[in-house]
């Protein structure tokens, strides 16, 4: 343990470091309003008990997940493969293309959600399985699974709604809370949000190039850079252009006369799983009661505190056994934040441990319904269009 | 396609268990049959044998204790081996069931019949009789070979030696083949039955310091060595912690010495090692990297990994034996 605290200084030290820097976002923050001024729970206790369910359930994990995950897959294909013939066969009974697309769309939501996420948060990786490991699955979807998980796993998930620091807050496109300055373009930010949605796998592909100032805009100072400006363009082409190719012409091509059903199919599965994803991951760190942090919370920060923070900083959908596995069990997003390399499927039997613990030392563990969670989102996004 | 071919995975040969039978109270032997696209191998030469464990590909090295004309023959491969308690593998070797599919390397390396004009000697420690078996099983049969005398040095811990009917077999079909059956503790060590065999090529086969006897008799009388030996790994306890130790870490053909105190990828980084890392704290798996062997241990809990092929993260990993990764 003393040697990972070790790294860590030299981590933060780095962080320290930048604080001091003129950096574009922070400039913008407003310190009107503290976080959080809720009585502290205490963070060793915190951390204790939750190393402990990690620990009990880690124990537990074994051939029922790799069980798990290799049906998952299965399904996955049976559904990809069905999916696709079954848009060919419009022409016999257009239902056919419905449950078509449908079935193509489930088979992505399965892959980018269930398996994609979760196998590249290392939840399998256990497993010693040359295809269902971090390093090795790559997704059906345009964002490069090296880049996702610079961003998502480095940043999003050790920085967690630290402003200036996790890009996810927002996006850098939208204004979730008083921390940014309100600018006239706030106003329309629900149509940004409407596009994002739309467009969602490619936010997620371009959001690296974004926060690294690769098109457009100045450089921020605080960025470390891991792979140079050229390999993320290429990359970001590369499978983009693979993307677009697979969907939109290679087959829709060997449909032939059939070109134009495929086509469409394949475009509106692309857009239900779009909206699916973003919807649920909308819904995961952007309801009302979300907190965010600033970036000194974050120096010298002990691991109770990181844990409260994921817990404040996350926000959980109930619902029933499909709903969850569509979501790739980030209708657990707490869970998912304290714990991020369990199996998802086990967050199921560790939610009632941990919302205990919450209650223990008065955390608020953020829960509810689709539909409420959701106008939750709506509410904020809504909300912060106005200063 | 798992779902037609079962264990079919890419970059590894199937093979069906034939049977699991106990050859003494810890010996076990495996008959394997592996598919027909495996490269048979070379008498002596080893495989590496993956089975899956509670969801957990494992993997453990086996030489194959039998000749390559039985594989041509019967279509199948026999394994001998140890079963450790505490073994990774070995332990589950029981609960493979006949028609069970496993997983098997090419085969691979250079212990094998000695291209020599010279009289063998070969030297088995414990366990370390399987490739001789497997020599000698190929060698009765071909008319070629089996003209050269042969004398095997079987040692093992009383009553722990294996295959003897087999041994006795191959002397009764070869007169030119003799083996003597030696415990350490009735008959002494290795080196008093060395200088008897001075103008033969020695073969060994057994535990390091075993091979260690040999190798430093076989240099002060110059004779020719063949040898393969392993290290048992070391009794790994959680207080080696407290004593500062060094080790070797090998990295894409570099060599550098590190000690068990610091994370692997602090070590690296002082070293000035091209190395991606993230959050220093074992959540964003930036640092991750493929650990060829060695056992390291996990910061956040004190677990110890598997000592052969896995995934490990570099900032919450410590050395407890020399390491071979892959950046």
């Amino acid at each position: 343990m003393n040697n990972s605290v070790a790294i860590d200084k030299h981590h933060r030290e780095e962080t320290i470091e930048h604080v001091h820097l003129p950096l574009r976002e922070t400039q913008e923050t407003h310190v009107t309003e503290a976080t959080s001024t809720k009585k502290k729970p205490n963070y060793e206790l915190l951390a204790a008990q939750l190393d402990e369910i990690k620990a009990h359930i880690k124990q537990k994990v074994g051939a029922e997940d790799a069980a798990y995950i290799r049906r998952i897959i299965l399904i996955q294909r049976i559904c990809e493969w069905s999916g696709r013939v079954l848009l060919m066969l419009g022409f016999v009974q257009p239902l056919l293309w419905v449950v078509g697309v449908l079935s193509l769309a489930t088979a992505k939501i399965l892959d980018n959600m269930e398996i994609g996420h979760n196998v590249m948060h290392g939840q399998y990786d256990w497993m010693n399985d040359k295809h269902i490991n971090s390093k090795g699955y790559e997704w059906d979807i345009a964002c490069d699974g090296a880049s996702w998980n610079r961003v998502h796993n480095y940043e999003h998930h050790t920085y967690t709604n630290i402003i200036g620091k996790d890009r996810d807050f927002g996006y850098g496109l939208l204004r979730l809370s008083n921390d940014f300055r309100w600018r006239v373009k706030n106003l329309w930010q629900f149509a940004t949000y409407i596009v994002l949605s739309v467009l969602f796998q490619w936010g997620v592909s371009y959001h690296e190039m974004a926060a690294e100032r690769v098109f457009f805009g100045q450089k921020k100072d605080n960025r470390k850079n891991q792979v140079t400006h050229s390999e993320l363009k290429k990359r970001f082409f590369s499978k983009g252009a693979r993307q677009l190719l697979k969907d939109y012409v290679l087959f829709p091509l060997l449909a032939g006369p059939l070109f134009l059903w495929v086509f469409t199919g394949n475009l509106i599965a692309n857009l239900l799983r779009n909206l699916w994803t973003s919807t649920i991951i909308f819904c995961g760190h952007f309801t009302g009661d979300v907190e965010t942090f600033k970036e000194e919370d974050c120096v010298n920060e002990t691991r109770g505190q990181w844990y409260y923070r994921q817990a404040l900083g996350s926000s959980n959908i109930k619902g029933g056994n499909l709903f969850h596995v569509l979501t790739g069990h980030l209708s657990f997003q707490i869970e998912h934040h304290l714990f991020p390399d369990i199996p998802a499927r086990r967050y199921r039997e560790m939610a009632p441990k941990v919302e205990a613990v919450f209650k223990e030392h008065g955390m608020h563990y953020n829960t509810g319904g689709f539909l409420k969670q959701y106008a939750s989102v709506l509410k904020r996004i809504i909300r912060y269009s106005f200063p | 396609m798992q779902q037609i071919k079962p264990a079919w995975r890419d970059g590894y040969f199937r093979a069906k268990v034939v049977t699991v039978k106990k050859l003494s109270p810890d010996m076990l032997e495996v008959l394997l049959r592996p598919e027909s696209s495996w490269p048979t191998h070379v008498a002596g030469q080893h495989i590496a044998l993956t089975i899956e464990i509670n969801g957990r590909l494992t993997t453990r090295v086996f030489t194959i204790a039998s000749g390559a004309n039985t594989r041509q023959k019967e279509k199948q491969i026999r394994l001998v081996t140890k079963v450790k308690a505490q073994g990774a593998l070995t332990p589950y070797l029981h609960a493979c069931m006949p028609n069970q599919w496993v997983n098997i390397s090419a085969p691979m390396g250079e212990f094998v019949w000695p291209k020599t004009e010279k009289p063998l000697l070969m030297i088995a420690g414990g366990s370390g009789i399987t490739p001789f078996v497997a020599m000698l099983d190929d060698a009765i049969n071909n008319t070629a070979v089996n003209q050269k005398a042969v004398h095997l040095l079987y040692f093992a811990k009383p009553n722990e030696h294996v295959l003897m009917d087999e041994l006795s077999a191959f002397s009764k079909r070869c007169e030119n083949f003799s083996y003597a059956i030696l415990t350490k503790q009735k008959d002494g060590g290795v080196e008093a039955y060395l200088s008897y065999f001075a103008n033969a090529h020695w073969l060994v086969c057994g535990p390091h310091t075993m091979f260690e006897q040999v190798e430093s008799y076989a240099k002060t009388i110059n004779a020719p060595l063949s040898s393969e030996h392993f290290a048992a790994l070391p009794v790994l306890s959680d207080t080696s912690l407290s004593q500062s130790e060094t080790f070797s870490l090998m990295h894409n053909g570099q060599s550098l010495t590190i000690d068990n105190q610091q994370t692997l990828l602090s070590q690296l980084q002082q070293a000035e090692q091209p190395v991606t890392y993230g959050c220093g704290m074992g959540i964003c798996h930036q640092c991750q990297c493929v650990k060829k062997r060695g056992v390291v241990r996990d910061t956040r809990t004190g677990e110890l990994s598997d000592s052969a092929e896995q995934l490990i993260q570099l900032c919450v990993s410590q050395a407890v034996t020399d390491l071979e990764i892959q950046l």
